[in-house]
């Protein structure tokens, strides 16, 4: 059965400082040489669908330089390919709205066009790769109109956004923001017939300021939801602290091996040439990702480093994530540091965030 | 469509069998190189650099690996709509098929296909060497003097000329006598086996050699000589810089280890002339809490556990729990397993050593070890 796939982009969150002030969330670099957008991109990529929509952000500059006419993700087609699609002016802020009605319906166009059966609607921003296949067959055979994706995820955990409450038969019996009675945790993406995807854009029409999700919530009652259990590594960002977290969780052999390693389903990006990483006799690397280009004098651990980016000798980098082109001056010592594209520290300057509260250093910033 | 300054032929299609095991199933172009790179991305990195739009590879040794690699051209900016690159190997005709028989044999075969370009000048070019140039500079001086063919030299040491084919110019650098490995050498400058002619002086110059019964059909040896002998303008353009022919297992692993010793020279990392590759889908590399790296090139999707010092590790190489890899260059997608010792080394694409392996002479000459495994 034809699928298409919707990633939306338009939401942001105030919570990560000057990280997301030229950017969208789903344009954030992560993982030493991603975008988080890639792995929905790659995701639909890799369960071969080949008509994709991206509902941009306000601010879509890094955005649109990144994901380009998709040719990463082999989205640059005479038939379908990438369509990328402007959102309304100041989209989501409030964390765990994902689907903006509005932005749905002023897509409505991408929609109609296609002939496909079912449409799959993904954010843009979590860390993740599954395989849409067995999600399309499932809901096929269901018979719902709309099938909904999550992970069992541990009681009492910080996460945000929607939790699922989910009969015997698996369907959907009530949409909760809370987690504390029950674990399955809405992961943000679900596919949807097509054709009832219009209908549902003009029953709701007056309704376009809401998420289609809490839309949905509020109407359960006269709607028949399918779920569908992903058991993978989930990795949700929602303020700097979980942005580190969630880039050391790529140093855990399983999870790599699942997120990055899986031959038939790599994530792709955009492509940048760059030189072998050279460790210097000094370089002591641990439990770290280091990413093309980069020239290793001094101490990494626990850490991820993007392409380009030179460490001096003597400096100490310890549960920091460094973006490209960054320069850590000799001696230099930075231990929960969050570091933008081009931040350059001085020889010898010392710089200590903590665990809960890392120090976020913007692009550009000298120090 | 616009007619060009100046095309590029590549000559892809020797086997290099000097490589021994590295050329089992792939062509020496092809050759992984420097971790990352393949041998032929510097040729086409320099045509990129240089501005150069329109390259025929000509192919005929096991070309399945370079064929995917160079794909549309598109990792060398050249999927252009009036020109780029085109894979050409040899074709049958009304006549029958026939092999590539020397360089010059593999451009006659083309001769169609460069027509369709209508270029002035045609530059040829080996699949095999290790250089960034700008062959802007070549083409610039090669108009100036009005050459029918310019050949770029570099001096070498006058002890190693007689290994090279040598050139001896008049004071305006007007080529007067080529030799082809003196044994007692008159001049050091040796060619580099890259040439621009004319393309209407070429052009003949080929219909002549094809109907010469007695030639080799190589450039060096037949094509070169005739035109001297006919007092055609052939000048040489002094190269300065760092140029190497990957041709024995020594020399490949030698200029391998000049990407991290010899940086002054040979430099990957800088942005001018950047050299471009069709391998950037890996992931960072991950270093393991026990992994101890120095004085190494390390490529993407590379996962270190052991110690790794002086070497190189290709894209997507593994080296396991407790190995040491000393003064070795470890292929593509390579796994070296656990508690292996590994020294002096080359360990083929794709290969998978046992657990506990020692792999290489600690005291001896460098060799190749596996076979290459074909994988996309």
């Amino acid at each position: 059965m034809k699928t298409i796939g919707l990633i939306s982009a338009n939401y942001s969150s105030s919570e990560f400082g000057e990280l997301l002030e030229n950017r969208s969330l789903a344009s954030l670099p992560y993982g030493g040489r991603y975008r988080l957008i890639d792995f929905a991109l790659s995701n639909m990529s890799n369960s071969g669908i080949t008509t994709v929509g991206v509902i941009a952000p306000y601010d879509s500059g890094s955005l649109i330089d990144h994901i380009g006419i998709g040719s990463p993700w082999s989205l640059g087609r005479k038939s379908g390919g990438l369509f990328v699609m402007p959102g309304s002016a100041y989209g989501l802020q409030s964390m765990g709205s994902r689907f903006l009605l509005r932005d749905l319906i002023k897509s409505k166009r991408f929609f109609e066009r296609d002939d496909a059966d079912y449409v799959i609607l993904a954010s843009s921003t979590d860390v993740w790769n599954i395989d849409f296949g067995p999600v399309i067959s499932q809901h096929e055979e269901s018979g719902s109109p709309i099938t909904m994706i999550y992970k069992k995820v541990p009681k009492g955990e910080d996460y945000y956004g929607f939790f699922l409450d989910i009969d015997e038969e698996g369907k959907v019996k009530s949409i909760n923001t809370e987690g504390y009675a029950w674990s399955n945790y809405f992961a943000d993406c679900f596919i949807v017939d097509r054709e009832y995807m219009l209908d549902f854009m003009s029953w709701y029409e007056t309704l376009e300021y809401m998420d289609m999700v809490q839309i949905i919530r509020d109407n359960m009652d006269t709607m028949d939801i399918d779920t569908y259990e992903f058991k993978g590594y989930l990795g949700k960002i929602k303020n700097p602290v979980d942005f580190i977290k969630v880039n050391q969780d790529m140093t855990d052999y399983d999870i790599r091996n699942e997120v990055f390693c899986n031959s038939e389903r790599p994530i792709f990006t955009k492509a940048q040439d760059e030189a072998p990483v050279f460790h210097d006799k000094d370089a002591d690397v641990r439990n770290s990702l280091i990413s093309a280009g980069c020239r290793i004098e001094g101490k990494v651990e626990n850490s991820i480093i993007f392409r380009s980016v030179n460490v001096g000798k003597g400096a100490v980098i310890k549960n920091s994530v460094i973006m490209m082109h960054g320069e850590v001056g000799a001696g230099a010592v930075l231990n929960n540091v969050i570091a933008d594209k081009y931040v350059s520290i001085t020889d010898g300057v010392k710089i200590y965030g903590t665990k809960d509260a890392p120090v976020v250093l913007g692009k550009d910033k000298k120090i | 469509m616009k007619k060009k300054q100046c095309i590029a032929m590549l000559l892809a299609g020797g086997q290099g069998s000097r490589l021994g095991k590295l050329t089992t199933n792939i062509a020496k172009p092809a050759v992984s190189f420097g971790g990352k790179y393949r041998i032929i991305d510097f040729g086409l990195s320099n045509c990129l650099s240089s501005g150069i739009d329109t390259v025929g590879i000509l192919v005929q040794y096991k070309p399945l690996i370079l064929n995917r690699y160079v794909g549309t051209g598109e990792s060398w900016d050249m999927a252009v709509q009036d020109g780029g690159v085109h894979i050409l190997p040899p074709y049958a005709s009304e006549t029958g098929g026939e092999w590539y028989e020397g360089t010059a044999d593999a451009i006659y075969h083309n001769i169609d296909f460069i027509d369709m370009y209508e270029p002035e000048n045609v530059l040829i070019l080996s699949g095999d060497h290790i250089y960034k140039m700008d062959y802007n500079l070549m083409l610039t001086e090669h108009l100036e003097n009005n050459a029918d063919l310019t050949v770029s030299v570099i001096e070498v040491p006058w002890e190693e000329a007689s290994r090279f084919g040598i050139m001896s110019t008049d004071d305006e650098g007007r080529i007067t006598k080529f030799a082809e490995k003196p044994k007692k050498p008159d001049s050091n400058l040796a060619s580099m086996g890259i040439y621009i002619f004319k393309w209407k002086v070429l052009r003949k110059a080929l219909l002549d050699d094809h109907d010469d019964e007695k030639s080799s059909h190589d450039f060096g040896k037949d094509v070169i000589p005739k035109m001297l002998a006919e007092k055609k303008k052939l000048f040489v353009y002094r190269f300065q810089g760092y140029w190497r022919d990957v041709g024995t297992v020594k020399s490949y692993y030698d200029s391998q280890m000049d990407l991290m010793d010899d940086m002054e020279h040979i430099n990957v990392f800088t942005k001018d002339q950047k050299v471009y590759s069709n391998s950037n889908f890996y992931p960072p590399q991950f270093i393991g809490p026990k992994a101890n790296i120095s004085d190494s090139l390390i490529c993407n999707g590379c996962t270190v556990y052991g110690t790794v010092s002086h070497s190189i590790l290709g894209s997507g190489a593994i080296v396991g729990d407790g190995s040491v890899v000393e003064d070795s260059i470890v292929l593509p997608n390579a796994k070296i397993g656990r508690n292996c010792k590994v020294k002096n080394a080359i360990i083929n694409e794709g290969y998978e050593t046992e657990d506990n392996a020692e792999i290489g002479d600690p005291d001896g000459e460098v060799a190749v070890f596996g076979r290459a495994k074909l994988s996309i």
